[in-house]
């Protein structure tokens, strides 16, 4: 089978050999294993393989070498160790082992010969037979293999030419095919629509999944809208957003206009002392004549806080998408080197060369503006909206980076990834032009969320005891953006997700000329297999790499859930009384100000304006604002000095964490930057791989002391659920164990919350019957009635009842809130 | 503002003064400072400090015959300055009599730590005339014919730190004597060699007449000799300063043959001699009677380790003390910090004796040597040592390390660091033991789990470096230390630390013998230490203790807490524990402790 022959390795046509080279062919036994262990995935077919390979390992692996056996197949490069443990062959497929790389991410080909480096395309051909195969990766890895001389040199050159000829070039087209090696088979993509969806974290996909977060920040005075349930009103934005109590659909509808692509202020995230933080695009300079319009206008605006309202805008002091672009492919060539001639920058001139990708720079300004935010925030009893020309880049990075400084839920993992889902995925980041996985529109193209990740990660590294979960989640999270196999990324808006998953036949078109165009590969295409979302770990990665997506103990202050959004304990909470109403602010470059045509409808002479508001807004309170400011630039951390005395003392859990910008405090993500680079390995020796760090043996121990806690004194019954400890660790458990009513609702639970829940009719929340209902008694297939807020006919057409129709399998909607059903009976029992 | 952390910053030089006391600090002004056996008061006069970070804060300065000690009198802001007198480096008058503005009158004060003081005085009646010269007098007591601090102060500590190094009984762990090598006391009386030590390892084969004559041809008299051997191949690290070849080339059989004898020891085909200078230095040495080992020694190669020399490292550190002290950069950060060429320093360092580990490990017998052998020497030798060897990244092993390849083979302490010495502008002045610390920071960051000791040691460590409070650190050499009566007349260094060890344990460490370490060696992977360089920063403060360590703590708290609820249900309800003691994966009541003991929780 392996014909080439030992006098030249021309390059053959790679069509024709398919068939002839599996291997070994998976496609009926979906469960079978290739016989030097691969476990392959339904469909998937081995074309090559070599045999007596060893992999370097990365200093985060340990370090030192592991031989085993290389696989090259339509999806991955696939490497599996000597002595690599058995699989369960009736485990679920798992897209990646350890040591596999998709052949997607991988952006060149390198091979080392006795003298020299060749950098392999799918038409090269090679010279001599290579001793190492480097594979560069988009997501930065660069991983390493190494030929015995026992392998035989016709399975070198063979899978080298393999892997040349496989890899994703980068043409449009190629996605689609990968995504089909991946995912197309039909045991796949019925794999796939029965997968449960993870239930721990909020999707916003829903008008309830909206209510909960508003429950859960406590937050009063806003509701949920579908006024945009069609994306009639702006196709960028989701279904459903978060406008103020009082201003209703009708007079909301006649907003949109006022903002581009009719992004208008919408509600993110309330801070435990009451200030509301917005996102919105920049004003459309429409003429504003009427009256309601503008009284609507502000409105929304001013949230539910009609004396202050602070307007930070974007696009001043941070970087442009072109400018983060230009960043990261420095960054890259430095981490790298020039991958072809492996010219590195001399050692001497790292560090001026890595200030000048301006990488960190960018980071620091993200994070600077951020702690501004979350300074005004901590203020209490304001708004916050933060404005950026198209509300799509920016601001996603600051809305969620003042929410991972201010909300200990977001930096739990699942908290974490409702945060990106809230505020990357249905707020409309572009994540589809942003990645440019076609590349094919490179104008577009800027990691935005990797920025994003970076300034979390120096959040991480500055404050680890705060965090569940880890900087694996994050490496995890980092490669996966360049995958394109998850629906999470592959769209630049929830209503270019719903047209691919839905199969919508009618599109709308775009009112106000907005764009949006769809691709071509996202239309409507039944045969495309079902996307995945990003969040669907347990696909993508081993259990045991999962494992490392958070700490073993959760951090202490034990992340509680928030109070009633009015945490008015401390006492220096600067309450901005003499306030007059309608005062509106710029925040620009660490200043306020309120410029006269900060609000365009303002600037005029309209007399409309005098009235509804008898007194220009004056600078009266800028020092009070200052003041709020002040406190972060003189670094006054409380917890600074608790944590030397008392790692227990009172901490307030929503203290903002305020990173620290000096030079030195900046750090480089080495273990995603650097770990290619193949100097920091020079001088490694292998060491014990399974060693872990003392703090993990630990918080391990710790944790199963925990666990047989738990056990002895539920054994020993009728104590008390608040001997119970975190909530939310608990939680997880005993989703299986469901008869456990105490660890469900532990005492702190807020009693509004149940209650909440509890009074409407069964009708009227239609979600959460279905939800709740336990899958083996209703399936939730019922089309039937709307949430409250403005139903008509279409909206089932677009709620969730229609995505449980594309997926038919009822465990799509699993026991999601198994908790929420015992509770009722609970609450309803108590009472 | 500042006030408990900058406390709880000093602590690391003052760990012998009570936190009692320290308390009553906040309550009574200077009164009840507590003083070290034999310090004295010497003056103290109400000031003004000029905080860099915090603008002018008034208080009350106190001196003593061991330390500056200053406290705000402002309860606002609450600001205070512990500084051992022995950390001075220069006192300055800053403006005259006649000087405008505010606080222009004063004193200027330099210290070796990173950081500068400022203190503002009253302008009418001479007030700082006194001040001024108490100060300097206490400060620079070698200088007025005033005794070091170390010879006053007569604290007691359970251990004496004294005993830690017995060169003989390091040797032996080493596996020496054997046949190859034998211990040679022809130094007893420095006669030999006055920078050496007396007790000197040598090959066996050796004659005492040889090493003699080789002492004629090298600088000084320092011979190569044995730092240490590996326990399987036999390869040792060998030190020595510049052969004294000059500008005629001259050639000495009795050093070539002594070189080949040294080769022999382990049938090294090749020696590996390297020479931690830059190639044009070794170079330039020959000028002044020195040079390097020439094509006439077979069977040897020579490697040059680019090592800059201790005026280089001198004008360095001092850029590095401009862009971190006061006022720190944000975004030209990096470049600065390339400009001082620091790390760069260090990484050669690290990198040269990265190269003598591997090439030791892998069998083969190397010689170090720089022009004197007692700066960079000292620096390749020990950091090699600490890579191959784990014992000496225990505790106590690190201090043997310091004790043998630092002190007692003649690191010029005393000249590089200037105890007690007025003339701050001396040329021999140089950090080249500073960088040593910092290498090992380097090392003990990038293998959090492979050392005994913490943070907190280092940073003791180069406190006490300058503090002159033990004798530890001072003289040039043990046939001065001898004359001085060091050992009997000062503490060690090591009896504070070894009666307070658990200060200076790192609770993650995992002891594995056997194991080389290699550091990267690479800018892309080194880093600035900041908890050092840039402590008296306020804002780099609260970061001081390792988030990580924090959170050991955390967890063992937690478990405490979990293990004695556990053992408070099991006894309120025997039944169920029985039952789970039956279980077999759940761990009966005494397995937590067991587990506690493998774990070597040190905290």
């Amino acid at each position: 089978m392996l014909t080439g022959s030992k006098t030249t390795f021309k390059v053959r046509q790679m069509l024709p050999d398919i068939k002839e080279r599996m291997l070994s062919q998976s496609g009926v036994n979906a469960r079978s294993r290739d016989v030097f262990g691969l476990r392959c995935l339904p469909g998937e077919c081995v074309l090559q393989r070599a045999v007596m390979v060893r992999k370097k390992l990365t200093a985060r692996e340990g370090r030192g070498w592991v031989s085993g056996t290389l696989f090259c197949t339509h999806f991955r490069v696939a490497f599996v160790p000597q002595d690599s443990p058995k699989a369960d062959d009736n485990a679920d497929p798992v897209l990646l082992g350890d040591h596999d790389v998709a052949l997607a991410s991988i952006e060149k080909v390198v091979v080392v010969g006795p003298n020299r480096t060749k950098l392999v395309t799918p038409n090269s051909s090679l010279k001599f037979t290579p001793e190492e195969l480097v594979l560069y990766c988009r997501d930065l890895r660069v991983v390493c293999f190494l030929f015995d001389r026992l392998t035989p040199d016709a399975q070198v050159i063979e899978i080298t030419y393999t892997i040349a000829k496989t890899y994703q070039p980068p043409k449009p087209g190629s996605v689609l095919s990968f995504q089909n090696a991946a995912l197309g088979s039909v045991e796949m993509k019925q794999f796939l629509s029965n997968r449960r969806r993870n239930t721990h974290m909020n999707w916003y996909e829903s008008v309830s999944d909206w209510e909960q977060e508003l429950e859960r920040c406590g937050a009063t005075g806003w509701r949920v809208s579908s006024v945009n349930d069609r994306f009639e009103m702006s196709t960028s934005l989701p279904r459903s957003i978060v406008v103020p109590q009082k201003v209703l659909d009708t007079e909301l509808k006649k907003s949109f206009a006022h903002f581009n692509e009719g992004r208008i202020p919408r509600w993110c995230w309330r801070h435990p002392r009451g200030s509301d933080l917005m996102r919105m695009s920049s004003f459309q300079n429409n003429i504003y004549h009427e009256k309601d319009d503008i009284r609507n206008l502000e409105m929304i605006l001013f949230g539910c806080h009609s004396s202050l309202c602070v307007v930070v805008e974007l696009g001043e002091e941070l970087p442009s998408p072109a400018d983060i672009q230009l960043a990261h492919s420095r960054l890259r060539a430095l981490c790298l080197g020039d991958i072809s001639t492996s010219v590195s920058v001399p050692d001497d001139k790292w560090l001026s060369t890595l200030e000048s990708t301006h990488w960190l720079d960018y980071t620091r300004s993200c994070l600077r503006k951020a702690s501004e935010v979350a300074c005004l925030l901590r203020g209490g009893h304001l708004t916050v909206a933060l404005q950026e020309a198209d509300d799509r880049d920016m601001a996603c990075v600051v809305s969620s980076l003042v929410q991972v400084m201010c909300d200990p839920h977001c930096r739990t993992q699942q908290g974490f990834q409702s945060l990106v889902q809230k505020e990357w995925v249905m707020a409309g980041h572009r994540f589809y032009s942003r990645i440019n996985y076609h590349r094919d529109n490179d104008k577009e193209e800027a990691p935005v969320f990797l920025l994003f990740l970076d300034c979390v990660w120096q959040l991480l590294s500055q404050y680890p005891s705060r965090f569940q979960l880890t900087d694996d989640f994050l490496l995890a999270l980092h490669d996966s953006i360049h995958l394109p196999l998850f629906s999470s990324f592959l769209a630049n808006c929830q209503r270019e997700r719903c047209k691919r998953s839905q199969n919508i036949g009618q599109s709308y078109t775009p009112v106000n000329g907005w764009r949006d165009v769809l691709h071509p590969d996202s239309s409507s295409d039944p045969s495309d297999p079902p996307l995945p979302s990003v969040w669907d770990w347990s696909l993508q990665y081993s259990k045991h790499r999962r494992d490392r997506f958070t700490q073993p103990v959760p951090p202490i202050p034990p992340l509680q859930p928030l109070l009633n959004g009015n945490l008015n304990t401390n006492p220096d909470t600067h309450r901005l009384t003499d306030t007059i109403p309608g005062s509106v602010f710029l925040l620009s470059r660490g200043t306020f100000s309120c410029p006269a045509n900060l609000l365009p409808w303002r600037s005029g002479t309209s007399g409309v304006y005098k009235k509804s508001h008898r007194r220009a807004p004056s600078s009266e309170n800028v020092p009070g604002l200052e003041r709020l400011l002040k406190a972060w630039a003189l670094a006054e951390f409380p917890q600074g000095l608790t944590s030397t005395s008392a790692p227990q003392g009172p901490l307030d859990p929503f203290e903002p964490l305020l990173p620290l910008l000096m030079g030195p405090c900046m750090g480089l993500w080495r273990e995603c930057y650097l770990r290619g680079a193949l100097h920091a390995q020079a001088f490694s020796h292998p060491i014990s791989a399974n060693h872990p760090h003392p703090v993990e043996r630990l918080a391990r121990e710790v944790q199963q002391l925990k666990d047989k806690l738990a056990q002895v004194s539920t054994s020993t019954a009728l104590k008390p659920p608040s001997m119970m400890a975190e909530p939310r660790r608990t939680d997880t458990n005993l989703n299986q164990n469901t008869n456990n009513g105490t660890f469900l609702f532990p005492a702190s639970r807020p009693q509004s919350a149940t209650m909440a829940r509890a009074a409407p009719p069964p009708t009227s929340t239609n979600h959460q019957t279905s939800k709740g209902a336990p899958p083996a008694s209703a399936p939730p297939s019922r089309p039937g009635h709307k949430d409250n807020g403005g139903s008509n006919k279409h909206t089932f057409l677009f709620g969730h009842s229609s995505v449980a129709e594309a997926r038919p399998d009822q465990r799509y909607y699993p026991a999601p809130n198994n908790a929420k059903l015992p509770k009722n009976n609970g609450s309803s029992i108590s009472s | 503002m500042a006030s408990p952390v900058s406390v709880y910053n000093s602590n690391a030089l003052d760990t012998h003064i009570s936190s009692t006391s320290r308390e009553s600090l906040k309550m009574e002004l200077l009164a009840d400072v507590s003083l070290l056996p034999g310090e004295e008061r010497i003056i103290d006069k109400e000031t003004m400090y000029i905080c860099p970070f915090n603008g002018a804060v008034k208080g009350k300065v106190l001196i003593t015959n061991y330390r500056l000690y200053f406290k705000s009198s402002d309860a606002d802001v609450a600001v205070t300055l512990d500084v051992p007198l022995g950390a001075i480096s220069r006192v300055e008058k800053m403006g005259g009599a006649s000087s405008r503005g505010e606080n222009s009158y004063g004193l200027d004060i330099t210290c070796k730590d990173m950081r500068n003081l400022r203190f503002a005085l009253k302008q009418e009646g001479h007030s700082r005339r006194d001040i001024f010269e108490l100060l300097f007098k206490y400060a620079f007591p070698l200088s007025h014919g005033l005794p070091l601090f170390a010879y006053v102060t007569q604290e007691k500590y359970a251990e004496n730190g004294w005993s830690i190094y017995k060169p003989v009984e390091e040797f032996r762990r080493q596996g020496l004597p054997n046949n190859k090598w034998r211990i040679t006391f022809i130094n007893k009386k420095y006669e030999l060699c006055d920078t050496y030590p007396t007790v000197l390892a040598v090959p066996f084969k050796s004659k005492e007449e040889d090493l003699s004559r080789v002492a004629a041809f090298r600088s000084r008299g320092r011979i190569p000799v044995l730092s240490w051997i590996h326990r399987e191949n036999q390869a040792v690290i060998c030190r020595c300063s510049q052969p004294l070849v000059g500008m005629s080339g001259k050639r000495n059989k009795d050093d070539e043959r002594y070189l080949e004898l040294i080769r022999e020891a382990n049938d090294t085909p090749k020696l590996t001699i390297y020479d931690a200078r830059p190639s044009v230095n070794a170079v330039a040495n020959k000028a002044t009677g020195g040079g390097y080992e020439g094509d006439e020694y077979q069977n040897a190669e020579l490697v040059f380790l680019d090592i800059q020399n201790i005026h280089v490292m001198r004008e360095s550190l001092k850029k590095l003390k401009d862009i971190v002290y006061p006022n720190v950069e944000e975004s030209h950060w990096l470049s600065s910090l390339e400009s001082t060429h620091w790390l760069e320093h260090v990484k050669l360092v690290l990198s040269g004796a990265i190269q003598v580990a591997d090439k030791v490990s892998s069998g083969n017998s190397v010689v170090i040597h720089c022009s004197d052998g007692w700066d960079r020497t000292a620096q390749l030798s020990s950091l090699a040592m600490l890579m191959l060897d784990s014992h000496y990244r225990t505790l106590r092993g690190f201090q043997v390390l310091i004790e043998k390849e630092w002190i007692s083979f003649g690191h010029k302490f005393a000249s590089r660091i200037g105890h007690g010495d007025k003339n701050h502008a001396d040329q021999d002045r140089s950090p080249i033991f500073v960088q040593f610390i910092d290498c090992v920071w380097q090392m003990t960051k990038q293998f959090p789990t492979a050392f005994e000791f913490n943070e907190r040691l280092l940073l003791t460590i180069l406190d006490h470096l300058y503090s002159c409070c033990f004798g530890t650190f001072l003289y040039n050499c043990e046939s001065m230390r001898d004359q001085q009566e060091v050992r009997l007349k000062t503490v060690s260094l090591w009896s504070l630390v070894n009666s307070k060890m658990e200060m200076y344990l790192n609770p993650f460490y995992t002891p594995e013998s056997g194991r080389v370490l290699y550091p990267v060696a690479s800018m892309r992977h080194l880093e600035l230490w900041v908890t050092y360089y840039i402590r008296w920063n306020p804002r780099i403060r609260h970061q001081q203790q390792s988030p990580v360590e924090q959170r050991y703590k955390e967890l063992l708290a937690l478990r405490e807490e979990y293990l004695k609820k556990l053992e408070a249900l099991e006894l309120s309800d025997s039944s169920p524990s029985s039952r789970l003691a039956n279980t077999p994966n759940t761990p009966t009541a005494s397995t937590p402790p067991q587990q506690y003991t493998q774990l070597q929780t040190p905290l």
